[in-house]
């Protein structure tokens, strides 16, 4: 059973850094207290590229958002995402002693151990090790097979790793302000906490977070995460391609963006010009609408045909089999036409996202921008909820149904 | 019978200097000659064979030289020349150098500088002068224009530090040419090729050369190749579009991946245009852990066109050693080779330097990792690498 303790969610991202203090209710929801939040400066593409100002931000983020919660924060849980993370379905096997019979704690330890046992890049190191489902002497999908009668007990698992420095960066650079670390967990993962039900996780659902710097995405099927990915592209390309295409400052080339940006295919578009006015340093001028289109549906598009290609490659048949379609969230959800074009790609239903079960000053936080963080919190929930009191045995279904197990760092 | 030996040799104070950093790196290379008629500079050389010009008329000095420089190329296959010219002894040493190796049947190359505009018309004549009798005897010549770097040195720098980027692109001039023609790396550039690009009466070669180590080493050696002062032509940047031959060529450590050298073309000929012949060579051979180098060197139509380089090597192949005595081939209309002027600069304005718009193309991710896929930088916007155009905002 859930306790009614703070969570607090820390997502180092690349355009953002934001904090995000909850308490994890009795029913299984939480109530979000307050989030603190700074502009991001020293993260590219998801990855801490200037220590110093990216520590200064975070304490700059974590001071806000004790200022607004009036809660003193001593641990955090950490998103982290970047290019380096890969992942892959392994299968672990153990053969129950003739003189038990039954499975225990131990064996499922066991299969855990022996899943992961595949050789990886010297310098990587594992994020996650998240169970898809057990098989019993070849029963599939059992859910809770501890004192269960068995001679094989096999398991599939969803694996993560990624290089052990840059996950260490992000660490050291909380440790640095004298916060503790809860855990580490995959950015995708936790988003997927609050924009997706547990209907959806059932009929399959690709998820899709498109932030600042990265695009991570997540498949669940059948309930369990088939498949996760980061490619390091995102807003920022955006407004970069926009920058450079269109000769404007990136500040300039964001607001354009945000306020008259459109993902949709510029075939068909009706055009016109977009006036700029002067600023102290900048000579305004017109640009064309289907130019500004064109350069964000090519972008756009391309980022949903990568995910769609590394799909057919890591989650073959995956995407037949997505009952609840896409769901996108992050910073670049709110783009104009983004959905269109992701029915396009993906030939299946789109639903563009707010976090769910949530209570507190929910106009702010239904915002896809804070689905991570609130992800977090959430995440964190369920997993304390699954932490073994003593002398009570630990069970592994976990209360959101995703069948998670923590980080095996 | 020949062997497959080169020997390189530096001539006047600006040679000396550079086979001199040339030893300091690469201790491993021996065939290295230094002639000078300044005995104190050889005397500090690092090179030990060393050839003392007598001082006084150039002339007298290289008659004194000729037997002893005839006995030590012996058995060489291949003679670098390297130097800068406009001083007295370099300006006419090289050129009766290059005729007496050519004369012994030798591959002759030759790298050289040619002077700035502030050390005076009369040393620029003589470069002048002494580049197109050079080019009429050797195989290949990469002309540096010292005076492109006048753009890429602050006002405000030593006059030591421009001498000092011509002499560091001369040596990079020299250990790529070098490079290309000793490695049995997996791609190789052979001497026909180098023939085929620098040959003919090139006023002066586009040229950069960039060295990186870390993962986003593609891009920074790219980079820092492709904003060489040298690839700008009198202050007009995106001049590269009439570029008809280009070598590129890349040593490294032996992870250099299939991406990468797929990724440095494909940005090559997309700065060239298509009419562009690349020719790629790959020197994987040094132990992980050593910087990636990559040389970049560009002719256009003008410099050496097709039309013009092929009967012109024909003839310098069978030409006689001795420039000054014209051979009963060369009367011959059908192989006479078409004039090209050579397009030799007089004294140029300085020049602000103006940025070079075309290689900067990822923005705000120009000095981050690239992000590499299906041998794509997707940093580069999607509309550019499709080749979309796009209307021009208004003012």
């Amino acid at each position: 059973m859930a306790r009614d303790q703070i969570y607090v969610g820390l997502e180092i991202g690349t355009t953002k850094i934001c904090v995000v203090v909850s308490e994890g209710k009795a029913d299984g929801t939480i109530n979000i207290l307050g989030v603190g939040e700074t502009p991001s400066r020293g993260v590219r593409k998801g990855e801490i590229v200037d220590f110093a100002t990216v520590t200064e931000c975070v304490r700059e983020a974590l001071l806000d958002a004790e200022d607004k919660t009036n809660v003193e924060i001593g641990n955090v849980w950490v998103a982290i995402s970047g290019s380096h993370l890969r992942s892959f379905n392994n299968r672990g096997t153990v053969m129950i002693p003739e003189e038990r019979d039954v499975i225990t704690e131990e064996d499922l330890e066991s299969v855990e151990t022996n899943a992961k046992e595949v050789s990886l890049p010297s310098q990587n190191i594992f994020l996650h090790t998240i169970l898809q489902g057990y098989h019993v002497d070849g029963r599939r999908d059992v859910i809770d097979p501890i004192r269960m009668e068995c001679r094989v007990l096999e398991a599939d698992y969803h694996i993560v790793h990624g290089i052990q420095t840059r996950i260490n960066n992000t660490l050291r650079c909380v440790e640095s302000l004298k916060l503790g670390i809860e855990d580490v967990v995959l950015s995708s993962l936790a988003s997927a906490q609050v924009v997706i039900t547990q209907q959806q996780k059932d009929l399959g659902v690709l998820v899709i977070d498109i932030g600042g710097g990265t695009t991570d995405y997540l498949v669940y099927l059948d309930g369990a995460v088939r498949h996760t990915g980061v490619l390091p592209l995102g807003g920022d390309h955006i407004t970069n391609d926009i920058s450079i295409g269109l000769k404007l400052p990136m500040q300039r080339a964001e607001l354009i963006k945000i306020q008259e940006g459109s993902a949709d295919d510029p075939i068909g578009s009706q055009g016109g010009f977009i006036t700029i006015k002067n600023d102290p340093g900048f000579l305004g001028c017109e640009i064309d609408r289907i130019s500004l289109q064109t350069i964000i549906h090519l972008r756009v598009r391309e980022i949903f045909e990568l995910i769609r290609r590394d799909m057919d490659a890591g989650a073959e048949g995956a995407l037949g089999l997505m009952g609840a379609g896409v769901v996108i969230t992050g910073g670049s959800a709110g783009l104009r036409g983004i959905a269109s074009v992701a029915e396009d790609v993906f030939g299946t239903s789109v639903e563009l996202t707010k976090s769910r079960e949530i209570g507190g000053a929910t106009q702010i936080f239904e915002n896809p921008r804070f689905s991570t963080a609130i992800g977090l919190t959430k995440y964190a929930m369920a997993v304390s909820a699954n932490t073994p009191e003593p002398g009570f045995l630990e069970k592994i279904t976990d209360g959101l149904g995703g069948i998670f197990k923590r980080s095996s760092r | 019978m020949k062997t497959n030996t080169q020997l390189i040799v530096g001539v006047g104070n600006s040679g000396t200097t550079v086979l001199d950093r040339l030893a300091a790196e690469h201790p491993g290379i021996r065939s290295l000659l230094v002639v000078n008629n300044d005995s104190e500079s050889l005397a500090s050389s690092l090179v030990s064979e060393r050839l003392n010009v007598p001082e006084g008329d150039p002339g007298d000095g290289f008659r004194a030289i000729d037997p002893e420089f005839c006995k030590r190329i012996e058995g060489v296959s291949v003679v670098l020349l390297c130097a800068g010219l406009g001083g007295a002894t370099a300006s006419f040493l090289l050129p009766a150098l290059a005729t007496l190796a050519k004369a012994s049947g030798m591959t002759v190359l030759a790298s050289v500088g040619m002077p700035f505009a502030f050390e005076g018309r009369q040393k620029r004549d003589l470069a002048a002068a002494a580049l197109k009798k050079l080019q009429s005897v050797c195989d290949a010549v990469s002309v540096i224009d010292n005076d492109l770097f006048s753009g890429g040195v602050p006002s405000t720098a030593p006059v030591g530090e421009a001498f000092k980027m011509a002499d560091i692109a001369l040596l990079a001039s020299l250990t790529s040419l070098l490079g290309m023609l000793s490695t049995s790396g997996p791609v190789r550039i052979t001497r026909s090729d180098i023939v085929s690009v620098l040959g003919g009466h090139a006023a002066s070669s586009r040229f950069g050369f960039g060295s990186a180590m870390g993962s986003n080493r593609l891009h920074e050696a790219l980079e820092a190749a492709l904003k060489s002062p040298l690839f700008s032509v009198q202050g007009k940047t995106n001049a590269l579009r009439d570029t008809t031959k280009a070598i590129l060529f890349l040593s490294g450590p032996s992870d250099v991946s299939f991406a990468e050298v797929q990724l440095a073309v494909a940005e090559i000929e997309r700065l060239t245009g298509e009419g562009c012949q690349v020719k790629v060579g790959v020197a994987a051979e040094a132990p992980l852990g050593t910087p990636l180098k990559l040389f970049v060197m560009m002719t256009s139509a003008s410099a050496s066109s097709p039309a013009s380089v092929a009967p012109t090597l024909e003839l310098q192949n069978s030409v006689e050693p001795v420039a000054a005595i014209p051979s009963k081939k060369q009367e011959q209309p059908t192989l006479k080779p078409k004039v090209v002027k050579p397009a030799v600069k007089g004294p140029t304005k300085p020049t602000q330097g103006v940025l070079e718009l075309d290689a900067i193309f990822k923005g705000r991710f120009d000095k981050s990792e690239p992000t590499i896929v299906e041998g794509e930088d997707l940093d580069v916007p999607t509309f550019l690498r499709k080749g979309i155009k796009l209307s021009s905002p208004k003012k």
